[in-house]
């Protein structure tokens, strides 16, 4: 009996031991778990937010909004402002656009703007001018790639693309705070703005509004009347004075998500001064042009054991619509005499509709593979051709919508893209990206476009990357379909930009927080798309060869600071194919240097600074104009953070030395090149609501 | 011009200073509390049966220090699994062998990491590391945010310690062998993936 006792005690206490170290065993189990599934967590945001952005297989720059609002930046334009490789060239719209890497100047939509993930580049010029002003503090950062980029989802970047995500982004435990904003500044500046999140457990809701107005003019020298664009004989009428570049517009933003559906839409009206006139004729201070976008972005994301699917479908709409006194006073225009001038409306209306689905499929060892495709249908819905009668020189308008429009009403292309791409990770040091995207268009195609990219992490502080893509980019509505016009002939059969971008890099992380990185590219750029006054014709008139090399540090000197400079260098030769000669790059910056320093006073104070180098540019062949002269600016801004009631402030002084900063004229327009801003000053106020 | 750019870029190569990448703390503040759980050896380090989570600072990093000790209350609230734990605040400077520790978290600093490894290494406890440069001086943790989010662990500098992990910690960590050498390990390739992108490397 006492045996058998003593036995089941033994067995009891065994059993005891045992469920302790199997509970153990289960607790230490959950800790792992746990820790997993929290790397995994942190690793999904670091990727979605790009702060893991070395690691990505292409060249990528990102900035954050909070840090560019201590540095004073206004707006989007300026923010590209400090892209290594980028700058910025303008028409006699005011329709400017940012250069990536010295490619094709004179064309708009070498790069690509996405707003949260949605392309709002326009029909009618494949430009984004009227979203370069969007407000810094609407925007949570901007990754900036150089190059063609990622293609996986359908995006044809050429040059580059600036992705913009604004607050509604919102990850679990990284909430943004509710924001209002005023801006005061220079030119009459005045900015409102505001955005607010709602959340319920299956619901998110964000919205976003600003409002913003000036009064920006600025000295244009001669017309282009002084060049003879409306004849010889109207030489005499050219006249000088001050450019409407204005700017009022407004922008309302909604993003929802409910469960495993999302929308993402945006209205943004957008007006702005007809700057240097569209037919090169100094225009009145009232004169304008709207550029305004709309869409609306519908999308399901579901996930299924290896298999992540994505479905979505939008419409986006743009115009160009302007109203503008086109010429002055006792104009002759063949015989004609236009005593009180000739008035125009010229209005196109585009709409996108298009259809994506893309499948993500994680079951095969070390590969995650996407495979989908898109639809888009792109067409001209509307549009409206008037002029003060050319018959009879009377000024009141007349319609000539069907009889001489200035744009085909008509125009439209479909695009089916399929991509497939396989991501491959041999090792944790080296992974592969290959695949390709097919374009089929109802005009020209360009076809299968493979690419692909190595990274190679030697350790912890030495990373290489290697890319090989091909891109195009589709011509613009302008450059197919613009019809009676002396300045812009359209072509429908214009084939495709085509690049094929090889490139490399090298970063160094000298610490968690810093980091150096080189860059080299050759870009082989065929079918590059140019007119001129003298050919007015849009044609595939050049291939030009582009190589250079960007430098970039990001880090401090001390604890209490921030450093970032980069510098870049880009030349070339265009062989222009007509005139069987080749020329060196015009209208280029070869150097570039740009930085910014921040230094934090205490924890409320900070002072910074941005300085900025442009280097000289060569004009265009037969432009016998000097050179554009190389400038350099400097900024400076003081920025206050009230932690207790939640309110920043910050007074900036933008181009402390008021330099001449000019962007290239095209020649026998303007006979001066286009001025930019002088010396100004801006002041926000931001204040946050948890 | 480009002289000056060039000589600008040689200079700004050599300087040397600390910013903290907010993810980064977050998620180091996320996850090293749980590798506490994982020291075989923990009940012998409690102070009064609760952890003592050492955050050591410099002087300007103070506030960055209380951020950290927010998030950790925000996501802990009061409790590392079956442990009470308090948060303890520290300078550097102030950092002795008498200042009650479970475990050591620290900061940046030009010259006082060793210090924390010595005082660390006395009280057999665990230390973690904002920045991965300061394991080679001594301490045991970092974390990176890579390709994918990856653990790192100095297993040469665990001997001294009276520390005793669960093997199975080994297989979600990356070993860090010498100063500048990052062993190659392959992922374990069960988990690899699975984890999305996640660095889950293995012996």
């Amino acid at each position: 009996m006492y045996k058998t006792l003593n036995k089941q005690k033994k067995l009891t206490s065994i059993l005891l031991l045992l469920a302790s170290l199997l509970d153990l065993s289960a607790k230490t189990d959950e800790v792992l778990e746990s820790i997993s599934s929290e790397l995994t967590y942190f690793n999904e945001i670091a990727t979605a937010t790009k702060q893991n952005e070395h690691y990505q297989p292409y060249i990528i720059s990102v900035f954050q909004g909070k840090e560019l609002e201590k540095l004073g930046i206004s707006n989007l334009k300026e923010a590209l402002g400090l892209v290594p490789g980028v700058d910025m060239a303008t028409d006699n719209f005011n329709n400017q656009t940012p250069i990536f890497r010295g490619s094709n100047p004179s064309a708009y939509g070498q790069s690509k703007l996405l707003i949260d993930g949605v392309s709002v580049n326009n029909l009618f010029f494949d430009s984004y001018s009227e979203y370069l002003s969007f407000p810094i503090e609407m925007i949570k950062r901007i990754e900036i790639v150089r190059g063609p980029g990622s293609k996986t989802d359908g995006m044809n970047a050429y040059a580059g693309s600036i992705n913009v995500i604004t607050y509604a982004e919102n990850f679990e435990g990284f909430e943004s705070s509710d924001k209002l904003v005023f801006k005061y500044g220079s030119y009459d500046y005045i900015m409102g703005g505001f955005f607010k999140t709602y959340k319920t457990d299956d619901l998110k809701a964000f919205i976003d509004f600003f409002y913003q107005k000036d009064n920006k003019k600025l000295p244009s020298g001669l017309d282009g009347l002084s060049q003879g664009a409306l004849g010889a004989n109207n030489i005499p009428l050219s006249r000088s004075g001050n450019a409407p570049l204005w700017l009022k517009e407004y922008s309302l933003g909604v993003n929802l998500e409910y469960k495993d559906f999302f929308l993402k839409a945006r209205m943004l009206e957008h007006t702005n001064g007809s700057a240097y006139g569209i037919n090169l004729a100094l225009p009145q201070e009232s004169d304008r042009i709207k550029l305004p976008s709309y869409y609306l972005h519908l999308g399901y994301n579901k996930k299924i054991d290896n298999y992540k699917i994505n479905i979505a479908a939008g419409i986006k709409q743009d115009a160009f619509d302007s109203y503008s006194k086109l010429a002055p006073d006792n104009l002759n225009l063949g015989g004609i005499i236009f005593e009180d001038g000739i008035y125009g409306e010229h209005f196109a209306k585009q709409q996108t509709l298009y259809q994506s689905s893309y499948i993500k499929y994680e079951g095969i060892d070390r590969h995650l593979i996407t495979l989908g495709y898109r639809l888009a249908r792109e067409e001209t819905i509307d549009m409206v051709s008037k002029l003060s009668n050319r018959a009879t020189g009377d000024v009141e308008l007349v319609d000539y919508t069907e009889t001489l429009p200035f744009f085909d009403k008509s125009a439209k292309r479909n695009i089916f893209i399929f991509s497939l791409q396989d991501e491959f990770q041999l090792n944790d040091n080296l992974s592969f990206i290959y695949g390709f995207n097919y374009e089929k268009t109802s005009r020209k195609d360009a076809g299968l476009e493979p690419r692909v990219s190595i990274v190679y992490q030697l350790d912890a502080k030495n990373i290489f990357k290697t890319i090989y893509s091909r891109s195009h980019r589709n011509a613009s509505w302008q450059e197919m379909f613009t019809m009676n016009n002396r300045a812009r002939v359209g072509s429908v059969n214009l084939e495709p930009e085509i690049v094929d971008a090889f490139e490399a890099a090298y970063i160094k992380k000298i610490s968690s927080d810093s980091h150096f990185q080189t860059n080299l590219f050759y870009l082989l750029n065929k079918n590059q798309i140019y007119n001129s006054s003298s050919n007015p014709e849009y044609k595939n008139a050049m291939d030009t060869d582009i190589y250079g090399l960007e430098l970039e540090y990001k880090g401090n000197i001390s604890p209490l600071d921030q450093l970032y400079l980069n510098y870049s260098y880009v030349t070339g030769e265009s062989d222009i194919k007509d005139e069987d000669r080749r020329e060196s790059l015009s209208n280029i910056a070869h150097h570039l240097a740009k930085g910014y320093y921040i230094y934090n006073i205490n924890r409320a104070l900070s002072l910074s600074g941005v300085a900025k180098y442009v280097g000289s540019k060569s004009r265009v062949f037969g432009d016998t104009r000097q050179k554009v002269k190389a400038y350099s600016t400097f900024d400076t801004a003081l920025h206050y953070k009230n932690k207790k009631y939640d309110f920043a402030l910050t007074f900036s002084v933008k181009n402390i030395f008021n330099t001449a900063v000019k962007f290239p004229s095209a020649p026998n327009t303007y006979s001066e090149d286009y001025e930019q801003e002088s010396r100004s000053f801006l002041i926000a106020f931001k204040k946050s609501f948890k | 011009m480009k002289k000056a750019v060039i000589l600008l870029f040689i200079l700004v190569s050599f300087s040397y200073g600390y910013t903290y990448n907010k993810l980064l703390l977050k998620a180091q503040a996320s996850i090293f509390p749980k590798i506490i759980m994982l020291d075989k050896k923990l009940e012998g380090k409690l102070v009064e049966g609760k952890i003592i989570y050492t955050i050591v600072y410099e002087k300007n990093d103070y506030e960055t220090a209380l951020e950290i000790e927010k998030f950790i209350d925000e996501k802990y609230n009061g409790r590392f699994n079956d442990y009470a734990y308090k948060i303890n605040l520290v300078e550097f400077a102030d950092l002795s062998q008498e200042t009650q520790a479970s475990a050591i978290y620290s900061l940046n600093s030009e010259n006082y990491i060793k210090k924390v490894a010595e005082i660390a290494e006395q009280k057999g406890v665990v230390t973690f590391s904002y920045d991965i440069d300061n394991l080679k001086n001594g301490l045991l943790f970092s974390l990176m945010l890579e390709k994918s989010t990856v653990l790192y662990f100095n297993k040469k500098n665990l001997h001294p310690y009276n520390i005793n992990f669960v093997d199975s910690l080994y297989q979600i960590v990356k070993f860090v062998e010498s100063k500048n050498d990052i062993q190659k390990n392959l992922y374990n390739k069960t988990l690899w993936f699975k984890n999305q992108n996640t660095a889950i490397a293995g012996l």
